[in-house]
């Protein structure tokens, strides 16, 4: 085995030119796969980053039964926002925030324009202390918001801004009223200021407000209620820990879910970039390990002789395939390996170097940190490795069925 | 017992659409330590027969004994083993292996066998000594002459002590004082070690040292005594009869 290791390996560097492009090719395709993989690691990081720490939260305690009838907005399903109950979720190990919301439908109505609008309120004192990034997305006027100095004022979304006041005229300053059914049915409206406009990052519902608990809980008559308590953690990896304990503090009234329970759009957004990815990868690999079976059938065309010369001095076919296996688990890892170093340089250059994404739908632009994990870089190598060993097969089962007479006599 | 008994081999195959009869009923023993040469016109089948006698071919018809066992109809496996422990080979293109030195091409044939260590490195360096290559051991073959190369198969051949070592035109690409010098030394192993050589060859210099010459035509061994001692005659050789 040493030996025919030794010979392999030999074989390998004996043609440097066709090692070398091989090498290339599986280097650019390893290279590649590892690049994507990191620049999707960043991506999905930075989604989940605005997931948890723009929109939903880490977790979200609700009352139980909440979740299967979100659509419809129930408000008599309410969790308590009082400072007694914050309080008990917030002293949870790893939570570093905690914020009520109430999620209702209603009316927006400036002037003669009245618009059916999904509106969120938040508690500004602590939706921004626990979810940080939700600013990022407000206009510069819309700051004003995040204070809570007054509990009148209004962040609608720029679609919303463009119903509500048309495209040209941006006055802010109309007379504003926000009208909902409370929970008994009966319509009631507060006034209200809208103070600027904020990007949904999100797909979905584009027309979206977003105010006070404090004017929601009168409009709505829900004094110290909230639908939903969005909830922050310091590390995302202490999720089931703080959901575990969450529901072994508040019992059965209440149903506790992670963020991706809730954000099941980022399930489908990250599944469709995994099946490019894997599209991606595929082509690559295939037309790289394509590279390798080439290079192997050369091989044996041109060493028929040697074939014959090894068969001759009584080396089984078996040895014969096991040579030339070894010879592509050889150039298949090599070329890993240096592909592998290359796409951790690339990610790594890259983490040093974020991209600024600039979205259309966000004043502030997306930051992506590419990174990779050493094990997804392990697994290519060695899929480069496992592929170069099945795409050698054929060319070491054809050395192999040579008749040691034919072989001698160069084929 | 003869070291090698061929009765009645034939062997054809198919060319096109015609089939090629090349040899047609062969009879032959050689026995140990015989110094022999086959030699026929090109065609005659003389390579065919070396190939068969070598296991690297099987006959169509006819019985094979080597040593005493019957091997004409082996898997290529066992014919595999027979090789690398009973014959040893010389070609007429070295058919060195061109990414090993000297020593590893010589030890080759025992090393896949298993066999290593300092015992084997002991005989290769003793054998690489005793055909000339001292100098070269860590050389690969494409930094050898052809004289130079010639020898690491002789050595190669030889390694595994082999009951028989076939030798293609061993001379066939070297010059003629080379030439000399590789007959010179098969003949000195087949005087010394006893050594059975069985030779293809149209040197007329490797006739002049054949102990026995049998004369393969049209792919049957014809009247073996009176065509050698012809083409000995005609190579102004001197025949020594078996």
């Amino acid at each position: 085995m040493f030996n025919l290791m030794r010979i392999a390996v030999r074989n390998v560097v004996r043609n440097k030119r066709r090692t070398v492009i091989t090498l290339l090719a599986l280097l650019i395709g390893v290279g590649v796969m590892v690049s994507v993989r990191g620049l999707l690691n960043g991506l999905q990081a930075s989604m989940i980053e605005s997931v948890t720490k723009g929109q939903v939260g880490a977790l979200q305690v609700h009352r139980k039964g909440y979740l299967k009838n979100v659509l419809s907005s129930p408000l008599d399903l309410q969790v308590p926002a009082n400072e007694a109950f914050l309080k008990k979720l917030a002293a949870v190990p790893h939570v570093i925030g905690v914020a009520p919301r109430i999620l209702f439908g209603g009316m927006i109505n400036v002037e003669e324009e009245t618009l059916f609008v999904m509106m969120f309120a938040v508690d500004p004192k602590r939706e921004f202390v626990a979810l940080p990034k939700r600013r990022d997305t407000f206009s510069a006027p819309a700051q004003a918001f995040v204070t809570g100095s007054s509990d009148e004022g209004v962040v609608v979304t720029e679609e919303l801004a463009k119903g509500l006041l048309g495209t040209k005229r941006r006055d802010f300053s109309a007379p504003t009223a926000i009208l909902a059914p409370d929970r008994d049915g009966a319509l009631s409206a507060e006034n209200a200021k809208i103070l600027g406009t904020m990007a949904m990052s999100a797909p979905g519902e584009k027309k979206i407000a977003l105010v006070s608990l404090a004017l929601a809980q009168r409009l709505l008559k829900l004094q110290g209620q909230a639908t939903e308590v969005a909830i922050a953690v310091d590390d995302l990896e202490y999720g089931p820990q703080v959901a575990a304990d969450l529901r072994q503090l508040l019992g059965d009234t209440y149903e506790v879910h992670q963020w991706d329970e809730i954000a099941l759009f980022f399930k489908d957004v990250v599944r469709r970039q995994e099946i490019m990815l894997s599209v991606i990868a595929s082509v690559f690999m295939i037309l790289m390990l394509l590279g390798v079976a080439n290079t192997m059938l050369m091989s044996v065309l041109e060493r028929t002789r040697e074939i014959g010369t090894m068969m001759a001095v009584g080396v089984r076919r078996s040895k014969i395939i096991g040579l030339f296996l070894l010879e592509a688990l050889t150039i298949g890892v090599l070329g890993g390996l240096v592909g592998g170093a290359v796409g951790l340089g690339v990610v790594t250059y890259m983490g040093l170097h974020p991209l600024h994404i600039a979205l259309p739908t966000s004043p502030v632009p997306f930051v992506v940190v590419p990174f990779i994990g050493m094990g997804y870089i392990a697994s290519v190598v060695a899929i480069a490795g496992v592929g170069a060993l099945f795409f050698a097969l054929y060319p070491a089962w054809r050395a192999s069925r040579l008749r040691p007479v034919e072989a001698l006599a160069g084929g | 017992m003869s070291l090698v008994a061929l009765k009645g081999i034939k062997k054809s195959y198919e060319l096109g659409k015609t089939t090629v009869h090349a040899l047609k009923g062969v009879e032959l023993t050689i026995e140990a330590g015989e110094f022999t040469v086959v030699m026929g016109p090109s065609g005659s089948g003389k390579t065919t027969l070396l190939n068969i006698i070598g296991c690297l071919d099987r006959a169509s018809e006819g019985s094979y004994q080597l040593d005493g066992a019957e091997i004409g109809h082996r898997d290529f496996n066992d014919l595999a083993e027979v090789r690398n422990r009973k014959i040893g080979f010389i070609f007429q293109n070295f058919n060195l292996i061109p990414v090993l030195n000297v020593v590893e091409n010589i030890e080759f044939p025992c090393v896949i066998r298993g066999e290593g260590g300092k015992s084997l490195r002991d005989r290769v360096h003793a054998l690489a000594s005793e055909v000339g290559l001292s100098p070269h051991l860590l050389h690969k073959p494409d930094e050898l002459s052809g004289g130079q190369r010639q020898r690491v198969a002789i050595a190669r051949a030889l390694i595994t002590q082999p009951q028989l070592v076939l030798a293609d035109e061993p001379t066939a690409n070297l010059d003629s004082v080379t030439s000399t010098q590789i007959i010179d030394l098969m003949l000195k192993l087949n005087r010394d070690k006893g050594v059975t050589f069985l030779f293809s060859t149209h040197d007329p210099r490797v006739m002049e040292h054949a102990r026995r010459v049998v004369y393969i035509h049209d792919g049957a061994i014809v009247d073996g005594s009176a065509h050698a001692a012809a083409d000995v005659a005609h190579n102004k050789a001197i025949a020594i009869p078996h």
